[in-house]
């Protein structure tokens, strides 16, 4: 049994649920990302967890006990919200100690707690600001503070890097990791962020909807995605449409008039299906024998890397290129794609358009 | 942020003259050595002031509208963020209607009201009454602090006070640590705006105030009817500082409230 276990989860707002039929089994010292479009339920799913929000339906266990119905001073657990919710007129120092005076911890050890956990997060010399004396990356990191120093047995974050500028936002993603690491806490960590999902956690529970969709590793959940929305949401994905050939050895399919003959990874129904390749799996040859072909149509340079867009007769697609030093073929070049077969993905056709706009 | 343009700068500087000149007046007016309603063009003088201060009427009617303000004030508040936090926090069946009758004293006029009290006062045999005085002005006053106060709750954060929640405080400790704090501007702000309402009321406490209980406008109302020197000038010259000093105090707090919610 897990440390946080969540059964048949869910809340309704009227008619409306917000989260349905939530099932996850957090280990102890997990990092776990909740990963999902706005307003999917992830905010709603946290706030159940720690007593903010109560669930319509369903069961919260934390170690072996119920905490279904038990109010969030009881509960412990460290939360940090979007906007930070640090309190405008008490210091850092205060703001940290908060916690610690609820517990009646005596003040000589309440000073000692707020120092280590202050220079845990690298904001010792900050201690007697207010906060809006700080940047944002600071206010976060006091907000952590305040939310480890109790000692709580989960740590739950609300898109914590949400607010951040690029830059800061990268470095704090590792920050944040490397604190995790050292204080050996088990984490929840809501984002919209793929890049940030898929980056720091052990494992990605993908939500639309108010329903999770996937529950993975971050490299399992790139590379075999469950369905395409799963694939568009993390990374960026090219769907070809495609039809199922009946053949004895594998599956056989047919792409705007090519047979691929794709490795059986399970049963696909006859008739409609989706192929998805991502931009970095594929190459350019040369247009005679290329799975595919058309003209360049766009040509971005990113740097590190290409970003190319090929008008094929399946449409358009997107391909990554890596920068190596000679430039790829320019816009309205003739080029071939290819790629393995092994590294495209088989989806069913349901719902493609809906989930793609 | 956008300058203004050369006309839009004269523009305001009329309007604020405009607004600003009968105060003025009346302001140079107090510190004539004349007998009679004059500019201080022969020099300044401090005589109307000094008249002011050796008249026991209106040092008398001073002391009850001060004590009165505060008073009256105070209990509004005491009553306007209890009310506030209801209005904003929960939804209750007759929450608008509590919300509009909280909010109605603004709009019926106060010589309505204080034709009311009149009645009910003399009725209940509590004419001359400090106490009836106070809880009549404590009626029209209430609405002002609960406005403010309820502009703050309004633009409060609530995530502050659900992070002390999961850091195990209590109601209780939740509002005197958090919210209560949080509010103390909007609180400030409300309660000296009701001091300011309650110390210059005068359509009703015309009606309600008993020779013992005379507030300072009525005194100067009574006092006005009868003759006009320039002691009254000193009388509204004084006013105007005090109200002036509280204005400031005002927006000095609502500087802060903007520091706090604003960019916090
Ligand atoms: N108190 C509430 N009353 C009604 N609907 C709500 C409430 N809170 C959230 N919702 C709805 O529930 C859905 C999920 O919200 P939320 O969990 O905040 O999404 P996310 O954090 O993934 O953006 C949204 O559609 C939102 O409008
Ligand atoms: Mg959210």
């Amino acid at each position: 049994m897990g440390f946080l276990q969540l059964e048949q989860v869910s809340k309704l707002y009227g008619e409306f649920a917000a989260v349905r039929d939530f099932d996850l089994e957090i280990e102890r010292g997990e990092f776990i990302s909740l990963l999902g479009p706005s307003g999917c339920g992830k905010t709603t799913t946290l706030q159940m967890i720690a007593g903010l929000v109560t669930p319509t339906n369903g069961r919260i266990t934390l170690d072996g006990r119920d905490i279904t119905r038990e109010k969030p001073a009881r509960r412990g657990l460290g939360v940090v919200f979007q906007s930070y919710a640090l309190f405008p007129h008490m210091t850092v120092a205060q703001n940290v100690a908060f916690g610690l005076e609820m517990r009646k911890v005596a003040k000589a050890e309440r000073d000692r707690q707020v120092a280590e956990i202050l220079s845990l997060v690298k904001l010792t010399s900050l201690a007697d600001r207010y906060p809006r004396e700080m940047s944002g990356g600071q206010r976060q990191r006091v907000a952590i503070a305040r939310a480890l120093v109790i000692k709580p047995p989960v740590l739950l974050l609300d898109e914590p890097l949400s607010n951040l500028d690029a830059k800061l936002r990268e470095e704090m993603q590792f920050e944040l990791r490397r604190i995790q690491r050292v204080v050996g806490i088990t984490t929840i960590m809501v984002t919209h962020d793929q890049a940030e999902a898929l980056s720091i956690s052990d494992r990605v529970v993908v939500m639309e909807g108010g329903k999770i969709t996937q529950v993975d590793h971050p490299y399992s959940l790139y590379e075999h995605p469950k369905n395409n929305f799963i694939s568009s949401f993390v990374g960026k994905s090219n769907f070809l449409a495609a039809r199922a050939m009946n053949e004895a050895t594998g599956v056989s399919l047919r792409v705007d008039n090519t047979d691929l003959k794709i490795p059986a990874t399970g049963s696909y129904p006859g008739g409609e299906l989706c192929l998805s390749v991502r931009p970095e799996k594929i190459r350019l040859t040369d247009p005679a024998g290329a799975m595919l072909h058309g003209p360049v149509s766009s040509r971005y340079f990113l740097g590190n890397h290409w970003l190319l867009s090929v008008s094929t007769p399946a449409g358009e697609i997107s391909v990554a290129v890596a920068n190596l030093g000679a430039p790829p073929p320019s816009e309205g070049d003739i080029t071939g794609l290819t790629w393995n077969i092994e590294e495209c993905r088989v989806l069913a056709a349901e719902q493609e358009s809906a989930l793609q706009s | 942020m956008q300058k203004n343009g050369p006309f839009a700068l004269a523009f305001h500087t009329l309007i604020v003259l405009f607004v600003l000149a009968p105060l003025i007046v009346v302001c140079l007016v107090a510190f004539t050595p004349q007998n009679t309603l004059s500019l201080p063009w022969d020099g300044l003088s401090l005589r109307w002031f000094a008249a002011v201060f050796h008249h026991p009427d209106f040092v008398a009617s001073f002391w009850n509208s001060a004590r009165l303000a505060l008073f009256s004030a105070t209990i509004s508040t005491m009553l306007a963020v209890p009310s506030a936090l209801a209005i904003t926090r929960y939804s209750f069946r007759g929450r608008d209607a509590l919300n509009a009758l909280f909010l109605s004293p603004l709009i019926i006029p106060h010589l309505v009201i204080g034709v009311a009290f009149l009645r009910l006062f003399s009725f209940i045999g509590a004419t001359g009454s400090f106490g009836w005085l106070v809880a009549a002005h404590v009626m029209v006053i209430m609405p002002y602090a609960l406005r403010l106060i309820l502009a703050a709750l309004n633009g409060m954060d609530l995530s502050a006070e659900m992070a002390a929640r999961t850091l195990g405080a209590g109601e209780w400790t939740v509002f005197r640590r958090i919210t209560f704090p949080m509010l103390l501007p909007g609180i400030s702000g409300g309660w000296l705006l009701a001091f300011i309402n309650s110390f210059d009321e005068l359509t009703m406490s015309i009606f309600v105030t008993a020779p013992s209980t005379v507030t300072l406008p009525v005194r100067m109302y009574m006092y006005a009817s009868e003759s006009i020197d320039p002691m009254m000038a000193a009388v509204s010259t004084l006013m105007i500082a005090l109200t002036g000093v509280t204005m400031i105090i005002l927006d000095r707090l609502f500087g802060l409230d903007q520091l706090l919610v604003g960019k916090g």
